[in-house]
């Protein structure tokens, strides 16, 4: 960006984006503190008793585990299956690749609630409800779009070439998915499992159908309780939340660099 | 079942408190022998409840006393009562056992659930003599579900907004200076019956003719009403975005607790009552059934009731409760008959069977 | 004579090339060579598996939305009808809520992209390390916190006596109705949806080179022409593919409508809800939940359909 004009117009559109993407953040941080017992901003004096209140709740704990639980099948169900697939999209002649891609976003075009009404009454039918891992099959079902996508993307940055080169030279089918196309195409994997990860982390509405009290994951618990009264232990919850994330983050940076994100190695 | 009754007698209560434990307290119960005859106690029970102040209520009242005097813990289940009914219906359908053993839901809610079949008799619990006709769901065969205490959809309002006193009709929400500063429930629910009146019809005609509520509906819309559930009225008087609105008493209550500014009144023509109840789903194993019977069987003690109704500021369905203290008197408390002259009761089997019309129509008119 | 024994334990190959080796071998005989032509099929079964589980729940759906609820027992009707149907064609509401909710879309859509490319622009072209890293993390933060705490914050920054309003009230403007309208839920999506379109949009422009860019200018075009007929066009899959998912996720939505539109701003998704939850007609909200499969499958198929199938992929090679 050379030009002034150019350089005005961008940051002032990065900046609206910036205020809209971290106002709610600050804000919840804010409440967090609150001494008062309504979310309020400015908060009403300072105290951390929101804090001490979830840190005493072994409920919250329990339903954090079963998150993790939930988030971990997730990535497990969805990253490998949404990787190949994504490499199937881009480096593979198919047929009917239109209606491929229709159904494909079925997950995106099926609102939440029928997803969830739906995968209901299949899980029930199989006898599965009531188990924690159903909820991260289903979280996989309703986010694998994002990883196929993230996936065709990097792939599609990769030169065929690089993979014939690579079988001219002797390797075989696997050696060059493994040594040439996976490296390719690993920038839209860790995106893809960071994002199912976190996606499923927060899911609310599918996880509601499909949990009960013994099973219910944090982010149900968290819009259970919005639905009561809304207390700054909430705010706190999300803070936490905020905190895991900046460490995820800052290892992420320290471990491979922030810029997997957006270049190949 | 006579032994069990005994059980939770006040003083059995009582001396529950200090023995301290579940165990302790049976084996102080004369007639422990009869104890034999009692199917096997599972280790948890799930009881459907709404979240914050109401499960506290709930947990003080009735399922930690529960706790003591059976061992059996008490899991709250904080699904709401209309996300939770799929997923009693269809594990009833797909003959699984149900997530939750005890239903704590608006007798309306409720009612569906028994029309299709899916609650359990409970006509058989013995504590049912003690109780007001209140308990009994009106338009139902028996005692599908067990009405546990009444409340009202007043209209609340900002103190502040009206420096004369309390409004004293729903045309209040028609002035134009509360344009956009009222709100309603999402479906209208509660609404219906006053606005009938104060749009000059008669509470006889529903469900047969309600010109007089749509037309007052109609009226009201042009007032650009705020739509929202429970924890949003809270939210908009709070933060200052309404004056007015038709909300349950409770909720009024609870923002009161909570240092928001609130008041509320029954106007004269009158509002919606209402009960809420507990029931029990099918497909439960023989021994869970028994004992969640026993759950809401306690909950319609007199000692279960002082203390859980008190926590909502709702009257129960036995005899003698003492108010809240701030709520004698008080027009969301009705007690005595002439309490009731201006509160509008329908059955609830009329409320179902027409639900869905009031609620397209209401949807049709708001979404306008 | 050689003597092989003696030969495997002079030389070993290393341990990778084995294990590589093997499954090499064992990949030759569960998918011999002959069946590549079909790979990509093979690739894809999985995800087409996955994606299987829904369609068996759309099925199950597809069944109750042929029949109408009986308000005098609350069951579904035994016989199959289209009656349910019939009363979405004919109510004016869920015409005027359908359209409401595809209107929200394409607005959501022009929006985001327009802060979202941006975004990713000066993302990808930024020479500071900092300036990346920083933008990187404020994208991922509001993931954490979901969206519905997301649109409370917002409840509360936009109110009647929110930061906003008390600002407007310094230079004397009395309180404004921010929250509660048509606006509001578009707002609301948007900065919901911008996290996910910079995340789409960032490999796109990725793989554009810089030099292409110091090219046009070199040859005399400036910024807005080089955007324009240079830089744009490359990102088109890109922009395409931000662009459906933000498209069919915000005609989805259900929780910002809810939050933000005051009740009387229903998008779909909400009256699906209600059907579902409220009124017990899951007849009817099964139709109107397979309705918005429909049309949102039409919008990506004709999308497809224009601007070719690679778009997913972001140009799969032919």
């Amino acid at each position: 960006m050379t030009s002034s004009s150019q350089k005005l117009i961008f940051w002032t559109l990065v900046g609206i984006s910036i205020i809209t993407l971290s106002m709610p953040t600050i804000i919840v941080l804010g409440a967090s503190v609150t001494s008062g017992n309504i979310i309020a901003f400015p908060p009403d004096g300072f105290s951390l008793k929101w804090y001490e209140k979830i840190a005493m709740a072994r409920e919250l704990r329990l339903a954090l585990w079963r998150s993790l639980i939930v988030s971990t099948v997730c990535v497990i169900v969805s990253l490998p299956v949404g990787t190949v697939a994504g490499i199937a999209l881009t480096r593979y002649r198919l047929k009917f690749v239109n209606l491929i891609n229709i159904y494909l976003l079925l997950p995106f075009t099926v609102p939440l609630i029928g997803s969830g009404i739906g995968m209901m009454l299949v899980f029930g039918e199989w006898g599965i409800l009531g188990n924690v891992w159903p909820v991260g099959v289903a979280c996989a079902v309703i986010n694998l779009p994002f990883v196929i996508w993230s996936v065709s993307s990097s792939a599609a940055a990769l030169d065929r070439d690089l993979e014939l080169a690579a079988e001219n030279c002797g390797a075989g089918r696997m050696e060059t998915f493994w040594y040439v196309t996976l490296p390719a195409v690993m920038p839209g994997v860790i995106t893809g499992g960071l994002l199912m990860f976190v996606l499923a982390m927060t899911e609310f509405l599918v996880s509601l159908l499909l949990t009960d009290a013994r099973t219910v994951t944090l982010p149900v618990q968290i819009y259970n309780n919005i639905r009561s009264i809304i207390t700054p232990d909430l705010a706190a919850i999300s803070v936490v939340f905020v905190v895991i994330a900046l460490i995820a983050v800052w290892l992420l940076d320290r471990l491979v660099g922030l810029e997997i994100f957006l270049k190949s190695k | 079942m006579a032994n069990f009754k005994n059980g939770l007698s006040r003083r059995s209560v009582l001396r529950a408190g200090v023995a301290g434990g579940g165990a302790a307290l049976l084996s102080t119960l004369p007639g422990t022998r009869l104890l034999a005859a009692e199917p096997a106690k599972p280790a948890e029970i799930i009881v459907r409840a709404w979240g914050g102040e109401w499960v506290d209520a709930l947990k003080a009242g009735v399922s930690d006393p529960f706790t003591k005097m059976t061992g059996i813990a008490v899991r709250h289940d904080l699904t709401e009562d209309n996300e939770i009914q799929p997923k009693l219906w269809a594990a009833v359908a797909q003959k699984r056992v149900p997530p939750i053993h005890v239903n704590w839901d608006t007798t309306t809610n409720a009612t569906k659930s028994a029309l299709r079949g899916v609650t359990e008799d409970l006509s058989d619990l013995s504590n049912l003599k003690n109780t007001l006709d209140l308990a009994k769901p009106v338009g139902l065969d028996g005692y599908p579900i067990v009405n546990t205490y009444g409340y009202v959809y007043v209209l609340a309002y900002r103190p502040e907004a009206f420096p004369d006193g309390a409004p004293t009709s729903w045309k209040a929400l028609l002035d134009p200076k509360f344009k956009g500063r009222i709100a309603l429930y999402n479906d209208g629910i509660g609404f219906h019956f006053p606005a009938q009146v104060a749009g000059g019809g008669k509470l006889e005609d529903i469900p047969g003719n309600m010109d007089a509520c749509w037309k007052f509906i109609q009226e009201v819309k042009a007032q650009e009403p705020l739509l929202g559930e429970d924890p949003d009225f809270t939210n908009w008087f709070q933060n200052n975005e309404i004056d007015l609105a038709c909300t349950i008493s409770t909720n009024a209550l609870a923002a009161k607790k909570n240092g928001v500014n609130i008041a509320w009144t029954v106007p004269e023509e009158g509002c919606k009552f209402d009960t809420d109840g507990l029931w029990v789903p099918k497909g439960l194993p023989e021994n869970e059934l028994y004992w969640a019977k026993q759950y809401i069987n306690f909950a319609i003690t007199k000692d279960a009731q002082q203390i859980w109704c008190n926590g909502l500021g709702l009257p129960g369905v036995v005899p003698g409760l003492t108010p809240p203290a701030d709520l004698v008197g008080d027009p969301s408390y009705p007690v005595k008959p002439e309490d009731f002259e201006h509160l509008i009761r329908i059955s609830n089997k009329v409320q179902v069977e027409n639900e869905s019309v009031w609620f397209a129509k209401f949807k049709e008119i708001m979404q306008g | 004579m050689n003597n092989p024994t003696v030969d495997r334990t002079r030389f070993r190959y290393p341990l990778r090339w084995r294990v590589m080796d093997s499954l090499e071998e064992g990949a030759s005989l569960i998918w011999p060579r002959s069946l590549s032509r079909h790979t990509g099929w093979l690739l894809l079964a999985p995800a087409l598996l996955l994606v299987g589980i829904l369609v068996l729940g759309l099925v199950q759906i597809a069944e109750s939305s042929l029949h109408t609820l009986d308000t005098s027992t609350y069951l579904p009707s035994e016989n199959y009808t289209g009656e349910n149907y019939l009363t979405i064609v004919e109510s004016a509401t869920y015409l005027r809520i359908l359209w409401r909710s595809l209107l929200g879309a394409a607005l959501t859509v022009v929006f985001t992209l327009l802060l979202a490319f941006p975004y990713a622009y000066i993302l990808v072209r930024t020479s500071s390390a900092l300036v990346r890293k920083g933008l990187l993390v404020i994208l991922f933060l509001p993931f954490f916190i979901g969206q519905v705490v997301r649109a409370y914050g917002w409840l509360i920054i936009l109110g009647n006596s929110g930061a906003v309003n008390e600002v407007l009230g310094l230079v004397g403007v009395e309180p404004i109705r921010l929250l509660f309208n048509y606006p509001a839920v578009i707002f609301g999506l948007v900065q919901y949806m911008l996290p996910f379109a910079v995340l789409l949009l960032a490999p796109a422009l990725t793989a554009i080179p810089q030099e292409i860019e110091t090219a046009a200018g070199s040859l005399g075009a400036n910024w807005l022409q080089s955007l324009w007929y240079v830089v744009l066009p490359m990102a088109k899959p890109g922009l395409i593919g931000a662009g459906l998912v933000v498209a069919t996720l915000s005609l989805t939505d259900f929780a910002m409508p809810a939050m933000l539109g005051g009740g009387s701003q229903d998008f779909i998704a909400n009256a699906i809800y209600d059907q579902f939850f409220r009124t017990a007609n899951q007849g009817l909200g099964s139709a109107l939940a397979l309705v918005l499969v429909a049309i949102g499958s039409l919008i990506v198929g004709l999308v497809f359909m224009i601007f070719g199938a690679g778009t997913l992929g972001m140009g799969a090679k032919k």
